[in-house]
């Protein structure tokens, strides 16, 4: 017979009525459709992507951190001292032999790719060794996620909190957080924006479902491509001079500039005659705060500063 | 009396298809373009089109639009049409010359891995950094396969079509590794989407230059190819035959192969490996018009360029605002052609 999880929960939420504060164990999770159990937090972890290991900083996890891997740039100032001596495992995607030769106990991913073949290994591959994986729920595909706010975000950083049993850490920071954004007041003029990722002949551009259109909105900006239920599409530049944006997002990407961007955009005879491009007025975010994690909420309050420089004739 | 009116009212219909089947085509082209501009995300007229493009032909003072909308018309769809009507005729020319030098129905540049060569090279001289002389690039790599296709050949003792196929796969195989390799080792992040309208074959973001090199790649290689028709025609009844009547079979067809491999080169630099243009425009256009070159090239390279611009019109504009690599779409009509091909001729290959 099996035990529905909620009555599971029940149960040892009634055994361990003591300890107030700590998580529950077993821990059972349903995590983009994959069903994860924790006897306790785990101890040596496997980080992939940029997402992944900042959020296990910000919650003071540096020391369970046994190896990262496919970075997507530096780390930004408050965490470069806590992430300083950690073992990086591989530039790129690492392969599953890399990850399990670290012997860790749980895989977080910040793209449910991550768990492939060629990759850090299939889920139930890796389950079946006895190793935990987590997939950021906003880079989840196999079910489609609803589509991002802050409170979704937030509530990825307080089960990160639950599975480490670190609660408190992520309590706070979820409190600092929502302090930031609320300093934030979206802008009230009205205008429109494209968020450009990547890509030069077909540009690749933030739309209505992720972390961008979650961004723009809470900058108080209307997203060109909000309209199109997913998180980035390949669109045409075409559809761009025709929505002519008041601003445009770039992503700052080290195999991509913003710079490399505001050169493309100028060059480009079509794209060279848009306003924004002719007024720069452009919005410059780093690519790992591009992604779902706790540099959004940062990346709106600069981004924040950046576009109450702009002007705007009339 | 009366059967011979008939039969000369008759074959005078036949004359007069054939006289106009090409004037027709090119009607159709100019039809196909204009409609094809007022194709895409933005919402413009084909009078607002035309009077962008009489304006910035100087016949006419004042564009009828907005700035930008006339940017979209000028700068965004005339060259991408201009390009990808380029770029079908070439690879259909392309296509139809390979069929008859190696007497190979199922001979194209896609199929034979010219494409594929050529893409690797534009990606190497592109991360290199000689972004400029990518078409060089591309050129090359298609020379190189078509002569590790030929060197192939030569050491099976002669290609049959099942054979050159095979060999073809494997070269295309090759190099499109290599490809992906390339883009993989230099670039990081999210750059398989290029290896994608690399590999697939894209013309978004084409611009008045590629336009302008497909052309000029046209100009310098049609005439030469046109002019070859009649020796095509020789070709077919093999070396031999085609010497005796008076064809001078290793310039010409030296020559042939580096025109193709040139077009080849061109077009994939302009619009990545866009696949079965070569194969199927030239069979299509041989069910209408039979298999006289001096008839079947011209057509083939009309056919090719209104076949290309509205498969690239869908690939632009099905999904708006999402853009498709059009290499899916021509596959997509192509693969199947492939195989009524292969049961047409299955007796030879």
């Amino acid at each position: 017979m099996r035990i529905p999880s909620f009555l599971a929960a029940a149960i040892v939420v009634a055994l361990s009525a003591g300890g107030a504060a700590a998580a529950d164990y077993p821990l059972r999770l349903d995590n983009c459709g994959f069903e994860i159990v924790l006897d306790k937090p785990p101890e040596r972890v496997v980080a992939i992507k940029s997402t992944a290991t900042e959020l296990l900083l910000s919650l003071g996890l540096s020391e369970r951190i046994a190896g990262i891997a496919f970075q997507d740039g530096p780390l930004p100032p408050d965490l470069a001292a806590a992430g300083a001596g950690l073992a990086v495992l591989s530039d790129r995607l690492p392969s599953q032999e890399v990850v399990l030769e670290v012997e860790p106990d749980f895989v977080y991913g910040g793209w449910e790719s991550n768990f492939s073949g060629e990759g850090a290994g299939e889920r139930p591959t890796l389950a079946a060794l006895g190793v935990a994986s987590y997939v950021a729920p906003a880079a989840c595909r196999s079910v489609k996620p609803p589509e991002l706010t802050f409170e979704r975000l937030f509530a990825e950083m307080a089960e990160m909190g639950a599975i480490f049993d670190v609660e408190a850490a992520a309590a706070a920071l979820i409190e600092n957080q929502r302090r930031l954004l609320a300093g934030v007041a979206p802008d009230e003029r009205g205008l429109t924006a494209l968020w450009y990722s990547s890509g030069t002949r077909t540009p690749y551009v933030g739309a209505g479902s992720n972390a961008p259109a979650m961004i723009l909105e809470a900058l108080g900006l209307a997203n060109i491509f909000g309209a199109v239920d997913e998180g980035w599409i390949s669109a045409s530049w075409e559809a761009v001079v025709d929505a002519d944006p008041d601003v445009i997002v770039l992503v700052d990407a080290a195999w991509n500039s913003a710079e490399q961007k505001k050169t493309l955009l100028a060059k480009n005879p079509i794209t060279s005659q848009l306003e924004a491009v002719i007024e720069q007025r452009y919005l410059v975010i780093p690519f790992p705060a591009s992604e779902a994690g706790v540099r959004n909420v940062p990346a709106v309050v600069d981004m924040a500063r950046q576009l109450a420089g702009l002007d705007f004739p009339e | 009396m009366a059967g011979a009116q008939v039969r000369r009212s008759g074959s005078s219909a036949a004359a007069a298809l054939r006289h106009f089947s090409l004037p027709a085509l090119v009607v159709l082209l100019l039809v196909s373009a204009t409609l094809a501009i007022t194709f895409g995300p933005a919402e413009i007229s084909p009078g607002e089109a035309w009077g962008v493009i009489l304006h910035h032909l100087g016949l006419r003072p004042e564009s009828p639009v907005s700035r930008l909308r006339d940017a979209i018309v000028w700068e965004l769809r005339l060259p991408r049409a201009v390009a990808a009507m380029g770029v079908g005729a070439g690879l259909a020319l392309a296509g139809t010359v390979m069929q008859a030098l190696t007497r190979n129905p199922l001979a194209d540049p896609y199929l034979l891995g010219l494409s594929s060569g050529a893409a690797l090279g534009a990606v190497g001289f592109l991360l290199a950094g000689a972004a400029l002389l990518m078409p060089l690039g591309a050129f090359l790599g298609s020379l190189a396969a078509l002569a590790l296709a030929l060197l192939v050949a030569q050491l099976l003792g002669g290609a049959t079509p099942s054979r050159a196929i095979l060999t073809g796969i494997c070269i295309a195989a090759l190099a499109s590794a290599a490809t992906s390799f390339l883009i993989f080792w230099t670039a990081t992040g999210d750059s398989y989407r290029e290896i994608l309208s690399w590999l697939m074959g894209s013309l978004g973001g084409a611009v008045w230059s590629d336009a302008g090199l497909v052309a000029a790649s046209l100009v310098l290689c049609a005439p030469v190819i046109l002019a070859a028709g009649r020796a095509l025609d020789a070709f077919a009844f093999g070396d031999a035959a085609a010497a005796s009547l008076g064809v001078e079979v290793t310039r010409l067809r030296w020559t042939l192969l580096t025109a193709t491999a040139l077009l080849t080169g061109v077009m994939v630099a302009v619009g990545g490996a866009i696949g079965f243009v070569g194969l199927v425009v030239p069979h299509a256009v041989r069910l209408a018009v039979g298999t006289r070159h001096r008839r079947l090239l011209p057509h083939a390279m009309l056919v090719g360029a209104i076949f290309m611009l509205w498969t690239d019109t869908a690939a632009r504009s099905l999904f708006d605002p999402r853009e498709l690599p059009v290499g899916i779409i021509t596959a997509l009509i192509g693969a199947p052609v492939f195989l009524f091909i292969l049961l047409r001729y299955r007796r030879i290959t």
